[in-house]
């Protein structure tokens, strides 16, 4: 046997054990998608979200101020498909003091990754959001006695193909989501209510200063400002059907804001800005704390639990 | 809210532990997007982690496409380096691809343009 061919071996032993094909957390060709705080990223992966915190005022007249606590677990089962679980916590607090808390339902989504476009920087993504009813503190109104299904479509998609006259614009990309909220009740008799049928829907803006530094420009910025994507994001929904009495009335909220990239993990903040009076009061703010875990555990919980052993690619330019 | 405190402190000490993550370029030599005043002898490509020379590769070429690069890249810890022929001024594209010792792949391309 050469004395080459055993450490070559080992490597690729190595390689094929432990290498993913991949681009775990949100990569595509040379665009990194962050994971999002509104909408969601275009991507299946394995990570955390620990917590997401939201304040917000509600549009009631006074309005009183809530407090929304979020956990999400995402995790690859194959290379390709993924299930993220979700439980949330909100508190509102009413002007006169009182205060009423609880959990929301429990959610599960299941994901599958359609297309990885590397060249075109284009990410698509299916999924199924289910909200299962009974899951959550339903006696204090926070969790519903019905499920809610919301089959969804993901988009993701950098500029960085343009021609290189495009220059700083391709470190622009944009993500989106629409989905359509299917309630398992059409009645809600709790609250004496029909329950609409909603188109669930969003979109982020994001400027990626990590892609500019080592794909357009070098400026030789601060370390700190090349680790931001500045981000706007969308998230909205309207009900379409089974809305007998009430008003068709899109609500929801515009986040400017940033997020700062690390090795694993991810610090994202943002403001949330009512669309209109009857989506909220003032001004909110959104923050998360989101941890890469394919980058924490590479060997183990940050594989798929299925199939993640494939060789890595050599190069093919 | 003190358990969320201690879970994710826990989380964030494991992961410096692991201390890994995915390969980003850090620094190039020439500077992403510059213009060199003088031709480089060599192109030199610094990663925030230490890479796997086996599946890590450069390629440098000109504005047609033809490669000027001399073969095969040096790679020592979180450094790749390629040596590229006598370069007339122009644009030239660096094309690249890596692994991490961790096992994630990372790529990406850019250009330089040697002085008129």
């Amino acid at each position: 046997m050469s004395r080459h061919l055993l450490p070559t071996l080992a490597l690729a032993g190595f390689a094929a054990v432990f290498a993913t094909d991949a681009f775990a957390h949100c990569f595509v060709g040379a665009r990194f998608f962050p994971a999002t705080l509104a909408v969601d990223d275009p991507c299946v992966a394995d990570e955390m979200s620990l917590p997401t915190v939201a304040w917000s005022q509600t549009a009631d007249v006074p309005p009183a101020s809530m407090l929304n606590l979020e956990f999400d677990f995402s995790k690859r089962i194959t290379e390709n498909f993924g299930v993220t679980v979700s439980q949330d916590w909100t508190q509102i607090r009413q002007p006169n003091g009182s205060v009423m808390q609880g959990f929301g339902n429990f959610e599960t989504t299941f994901q599958y990754q359609i297309l990885k476009d590397r060249s075109h920087e284009l990410a698509i993504l299916s999924g199924v959001i289910v909200d299962w009813g009974r899951t959550g503190s339903t006696g204090s109104g926070f969790a519903t006695d019905y499920s809610l299904v919301t089959p969804t479509l993901y988009v993701g998609k950098g500029f960085g193909d343009l021609p290189s006259s495009f220059s700083w614009f391709r470190a622009f990309a944009v993500t989106g989501q629409v989905g359509y909220q299917i309630p398992t009740n059409s009645f809600d008799f709790t609250q004496n209510v029909f329950v609409p049928q909603q188109l669930v829907y969003g979109a982020s803006l994001q400027y990626s200063m990590p892609y500019l530094k080592s794909e357009i420009v070098d400026l030789g910025l601060p370390d700190f400002i090349n680790h931001l994507i500045p981000i706007v994001e969308l998230s909205l929904s309207t009900p379409v059907a089974n809305n007998f009495g009430n008003p068709y009335t899109t609500t929801g909220t515009v986040n400017p804001g940033f997020i700062y990239i690390g090795g694993t993990y991810q610090i994202g903040l943002e403001a949330m800005i009512p669309v209109n009076r009857a989506s909220g009061t003032g001004v909110g703010v959104l923050g998360q704390l989101h941890l890469y875990l394919d980058d924490m555990f590479p060997s183990t919980i940050g594989q798929p639990l299925f199939g993640g052993t494939t060789a890595p690619r050599k190069l093919t330019f | 809210m003190r358990i969320l405190t201690l879970a994710t402190t826990a989380l964030l000490t494991l992961a410096a532990d692991a201390a890994y993550a995915h390969a980003f370029l850090d620094h190039a030599e020439p500077r992403v997007g510059s213009t060199a005043p003088a031709a480089p002898k060599e192109v030199v490509l610094s990663f925030t982690q230490n890479l796997e020379p086996a599946f890590s590769s450069v390629e440098v070429s000109d504005a047609n496409g033809a490669r000027v690069d001399l073969g095969k890249p040096k790679i020592s810890a979180s450094t790749m380096r390629v040596g590229v022929k006598p370069l007339p001024p122009g644009t030239y594209r660096v094309r690249w691809q890596v692994l991490s010792v961790d096992t994630h792949t990372t790529e990406g391309n850019f250009t330089f343009q040697v002085g008129q």
